[in-house]
């Protein structure tokens, strides 16, 4: 098996709150791992600890406790770094650089030069479709075109993991499933991609799998389909059935030759009514 | 699932541990950004104040107009470059990390002190260029009121050049442009870069760029009492372990910025000494490689 894209060992952080010596704990023991080519979501309310999560694994925080690593590099190396495309949460560029400048800045920062840093702008200008727009000034985009450059920077160096934070906050509709469009693409395109959104709907549609975290902790995690799922209740789904047959299914089903059981199994919650669920849970236990 | 029908990428191409190429693209990244806040309009306000004292008659002589108008040029370059020093470089590190720049730059395969470097490059290729744009309008300047000065003490003489006005050519001359200037002109540089330096590191812990503008402008001004505030506490202390190592303190951390008040000296006409421009290349260097250092303790474990 591969070896994982994201690697979280019992990784605590704590934030002390100024000179009274109180302690905050960010994120709590927490670990979990992303498979390389593989959607990672982390949900989780705010302040429940997935930003400082993203910022151990970026390198930009030092965890307290446990560590983070990046394809076998501790995070903070210049290595893990290199393997990663970063996307903040209301990304802003340098005002007064173009679409084509900015690609270009960072482009040269991760050593790419000449013909074939000019090939990858064009490259990315086009995936993002904002060719029309690379001469631009980014302080004349709107959100949704500032946050397509900011994907499209983060994949400027070819890197093998993409961490999005809150990729489609405050972007209208259409922009929002542009991106959706993009982050499923890059998956085609074997880019491993660890996000974190409020989105629950689109995390549902892009995802492989999904860690759900309240206050540093992680308290579900896994497939979609397994989270999902629910195991007390079972669904069927019938073909011809009339009303009548309905009202007695339960009885006839089993008698009756016309209708015929399509699919049996268990029926899917949505991820949005799990997370309430699991917040619910969540102050239940704090309030008791 | 998606592992039997993509392909996964390949690991990224190796990275240098340090690369001079990254601090290059920061340093144009940042004169990009000072060029486009219409910075280099202050030499316009430059080429506007030199015209003016270049066209009032003010001094009694030619000599003394020259050097009115050595003085004021140079003491603004001077003051334009530290200035300039202290408030471009503590706005530049607090917009990155308020604009979130700084998250995206430093996620990259960027070192913490290419960053910082990048950052002092790019404010000394805007001051570098300021400073010798400014140089050579101010020499013109000073050129061609010298040859109309001259021009003017020859066209009283009637015949030939007598002794009064050879003299008075001569003190026309000595008040007029020489080539040491330009070394009055790399003082200046090299003390805004100190003073870019010292301000790099207050803004790597200060929470305000007003902090830092402010305590970057107190220690520049300390920084020319060096040598009377060291004397001063010798003299008046008992010369205790404690004191001798405040002393030292003070030392390292304020910079001795008298060792280029020199320069004041070039443009009154004074003679350089080879020695005391090495001497000035050193301590700048030895300071920037000091403040550069403390510069990347304080930054290398921030947190953002």
């Amino acid at each position: 098996m591969s070896e994982p894209a994201v690697e979280v060992s019992n990784l605590t952080k704590v934030f002390s709150t100024g000179l009274s010596k109180n302690y905050v704990v960010a994120v709590d023991n927490l670990s979990f791992e992303v498979a390389a080519g593989e959607v990672y979501g982390l949900i989780g309310p705010n302040g429940s600890g997935k930003s400082t999560t993203m910022k151990v694994v970026l390198g930009l925080m030092a965890a307290s406790k446990g560590s983070a690593k990046v394809f076998g590099y501790e995070s903070g190396d210049i290595r893990a770094r290199n393997e990663i495309g970063f996307l903040p949460e209301n990304p802003y560029f340098y005002k007064h650089l173009s679409g084509e400048e900015t690609l270009k800045f960072y482009g040269k920062l991760c050593g790419l030069k000449g013909s074939e840093l000019k090939d990858r702008i064009a490259e990315l200008l086009k995936l993002v479709d904002l060719e029309g727009a690379a001469k631009r000034r980014l302080g004349g985009y709107s959100k949704g075109m500032l946050q397509r450059i900011g994907l499209a920077q983060t994949l400027i160096q070819n890197p093998r993991l993409v961490i999005l934070d809150e990729p489609t906050a405050g972007v209208d509709p259409v922009g929002s499933r542009q991106i959706r469009d993009l982050i499923l693409k890059l998956k085609e395109d074997g880019y491993t991609v660890f996000l974190c959104s409020h989105l629950l709907e689109q995390v549902q549609e892009v995802c492989d799998r999904v860690g759900i975290i309240f206050k540093g902790r992680m308290r579900r995690e896994g497939t979609l389909d397994e989270l999902i799922r629910i195991e007390s209740q079972t669904a069927m789904t019938l073909e011809n059935a009339s009303p009548e047959l309905i009202s007695k299914i339960h009885d006839l089903i089993s008698s009756d030759d016309a209708a015929k059981v399509i699919e049996e199994g268990h029926p899917r919650t949505t991820l949005e009514r799990l997370f309430i669920q699991i917040a619910d849970q969540n102050r239940k236990e704090e309030s008791a | 699932m998606s592992e039997s029908t993509t392909t996964l990428r390949a690991p990224a191409r190796e990275v240098p541990l340090f690369s001079i190429r990254r601090v290059w693209t920061l340093a144009i990244s940042t004169l990009t950004q000072l060029v486009r806040m219409k910075t280099f309009y202050f030499l316009f306000a430059f080429a506007v104040l030199l015209l003016a004292i270049g066209n009032f008659n003010f001094a009694s002589s030619p000599a003394q107009a020259l050097s009115t108008v050595k003085k004021v040029s140079f003491g603004a370059m001077d003051l334009f470059a530290w200035l300039f020093a202290i408030v471009a470089t503590a706005l530049l590190i607090p917009r990155d990390l308020e604009d979130r720049t700084l998250y995206t730059i430093l996620s990259k395969p960027v070192r913490r002190i290419e960053y910082l470097l990048g950052k002092l490059c790019g404010v000394l290729i805007v001051i570098g260029i300021s400073l010798s744009v400014m140089f050579v309008v101010c020499a013109g300047m000073i050129q061609w009121k010298e040859a109309g000065y001259i021009a003017e003490e020859i066209g009283t003489t009637e015949n030939q050049i007598t002794e009064e006005t050879r003299q008075a050519i001569l003190l026309i001359q000595k008040n007029g442009f020489h080539p040491e200037l330009a070394i009055a002109t790399l003082a200046s540089f090299m003390k805004a870069a100190v003073v870019a330096s010292v301000t790099i590191l207050l803004s790597t812990f200060a929470s305000s760029s007003l902090f830092t503008i402010i305590i970057s402008v107190l220690v520049f001004l300390v920084g020319h009492a060096h040598t009377m505030a060291t004397n001063f506490w010798l003299a008046e202390s008992d010369n205790s372990i404690v004191v001798q190592m405040l002393l030292k303190l003070f030392k390292i951390v304020i910079p001795n910025f008298q060792i280029f008040s020199f320069s004041e000296g070039i443009v009154q006409g004074a003679t350089v000494m080879p020695a005391a421009i090495w001497q000035m290349a050193g301590l700048t260097g030895a300071y920037l490689v000091v403040f550069m250092l403390l510069s990347l303790l304080t930054f290398v474990d921030k947190e953002f």
